[in-house]
């Protein structure tokens, strides 16, 4: 079971049954790579549809409603509705926008968003490419969602926006110093980025249990990085409207909320790689394994949303700087000693 | 400890995503307004009303209209009797004013109308045909058992 349902069995059935009838071996190399792109742009749609379901479900339990429940059975067509609406709905451009990059804006996000799945290994030998540089890449990628936050912010011609996208990079760029050194102390244990030789290494132990504090401090810091609450300071409606997103309408509006969503998927894809044994785990097939992982990590960062109120800006600094950035360090310096130490005895 | 606020905080609303919702789901369950709510349209008792007149009285906006007649005996009978619920600010003087308890709220809370008319009730008859719709939903019942009782009651 474990082994046929691998998606490394159906790529290969699916490349035989491809041979079959494609008279050349490249282009049944370009068919298997367009289909890998769409399973990964299918992976992120879905994801949006599935996850926006997913938080007001989980909002409303929280709060002891019942949630979305009229459209279609319990409700889960409540955001297909949702999308429909917002396909309809009018394009307006507000005046005095800069029309070039208030247009690129959500779409220049929309790309780092979806590159980053590019090294996320779904499977045992699942990944899209097994980079030597893997996590590297990921992070490389995705800092560069800071500039379209901006982006949106200045063109919107609009002083919440602006403040918004102030915000968004001040808190992004800030706490990006702390989640790379957390993920540093697992490149120490490991001995290498790739993504595949990390999973490999947790085969036995997971290392959520070697390094908690780097989970920890990836947690807090993903959590900002993704511009969620309690750090949902970018679009904190009581004093900013929505922040860079206050002028966009439609579908410009719903790319900016599938970039949030492929973000959150993304960044507790690479927790459960990191620090969760990716996809390693008795009986059921890895990719689902590895779903069900990621299932847990966003049920815990929706669980933070529902449950903290938001920080304040300077808060916010000082939280990062002052004691995550510390506590960061701290912990590759106890790695590096541990490791040492580990090797001087065995 | 730092972050101890933090785990407890996590613990309640972890508790609280299994509790009991507390939705109720309108158009299909309705709430029960409980004995004190004021709202709704006036349920009037013919039995019980003397048409003295006191309820429109006792309101301030001119609410209530009221006809009687006397008949040979000199004892007044209610003609008319209606509501305008547009102009009512259930204060409750009415109710509080009737000397037998003859009105009272009938507590639904559903008033949204499409046009003002719709807004003026005229009680009396809607206290008649919930008079008679009682009379006969007993008289199903009691037929069955007891065939000269129906007369009687249907004359009065």
């Amino acid at each position: 079971m474990q082994e046929i349902m691998s998606l490394f069995q159906i790529a290969k059935m699916l490349r035989a049954l491809l041979e079959s009838f494609l008279p050349d071996q490249q282009l049944v190399d370009i068919c298997m790579s367009l289909i890998n792109i769409g399973a990964i742009f299918t992976i992120i749609s879905l994801s949006a549809v599935v996850l926006v379901y997913a938080e007001r479900k989980v909002s409303a339990f929280i709060q002891r409603r019942s949630g979305p429940n009229r459209v279609g059975p319990k409700g889960t067509l409540q955001s297909v509705a949702d999308m429909v609406k917002l396909m309809a709905k009018e394009d307006i451009m507000p005046d005095g926008a800069d029309r070039w990059m208030w247009m690129l804006a959500p779409m220049l996000l929309f790309i780092p968003a979806a590159a980053v799945f590019v090294v996320f290994p779904f499977d045992n030998k699942a990944i899209f490419a097994d980079l030597n540089i893997g996590i590297f890449y990921f992070i490389a990628i995705s800092s560069q969602s800071v500039l379209p936050f901006l982006m949106a912010g200045w063109a919107s011609n609009n002083k919440y926006s602006l403040v918004g996208g102030m915000r968004t990079v001040a808190q992004m760029l800030s706490y990006e110093v702390p989640m790379v050194l957390s993920i540093l102390g697992i490149v120490m244990l490991v001995g290498s980025m790739r993504m595949s030789t990390i999973v490999a290494a947790q085969e036995q132990v997971w290392f959520i249990f070697l390094q908690p504090i780097a989970f920890v401090v990836y947690v807090i810091t993903a959590t900002a990085e993704i511009n969620r609450a309690p750090f949902d300071l970018v679009e904190g409606e009581s004093e900013l409207v929505a922040g860079p997103f206050t002028e966009y309408t439609g579908m410009r509006w719903a790319l900016f909320f599938l970039a949030e969503y492929a973000n959150l998927l993304a960044v507790s894809a690479i927790a459960a790689t990191l620090f969760l044994g990716g996809w390693n785990g008795p009986w059921l097939p890895g990719w689902i394994w590895f779903f069900l992982k990621i299932g847990a990590m966003i049920f815990l960062f929706m669980w933070f949303r529902w449950t903290f109120p938001r920080l304040r800006i300077d808060q916010l600094m000082s939280f990062g700087w002052k004691i995550l950035l510390p506590l960061a360090l701290a912990n590759v310096i106890i790695t590096g000693i541990g490791m040492y130490i580990y090797e001087f005895f065995s | 400890m730092l972050g101890k606020g933090l785990l407890k905080g996590m613990r309640v609303t972890f508790k609280t995503f299994f509790h009991k919702k507390e939705t109720l789901q309108y158009p299909e369950e309705k709430l029960t307004m409980p004995a004190r709510f004021r709202g709704g349209e006036l349920d009037l008792n013919t039995e019980k009303c003397i048409a003295c007149g006191l309820c429109k009285m006792a309101c301030p906006n001119h609410v209530i209209e009221i006809t009687t007649a006397m008949d040979d005996a000199k004892k007044r009978h209610l003609k008319s009797y209606v509501y305008h619920s547009g102009l009512c600010l259930y204060c409750n003087f009415c109710v509080e004013a009737c000397p037998t308890k003859a009105i009272s709220w009938d507590k639904n809370y559903e008033n949204s109308r499409y046009f003002r008319d719709e807004l003026d009730v005229d009680c009396l008859a809607i206290a008649k045909q919930k008079l008679t719709k009682t009379i006969s939903a007993d008289d199903k019942a009691s037929a069955e058992k007891d065939n000269t009782l129906k007369g009687g009651i249907l004359d009065e």
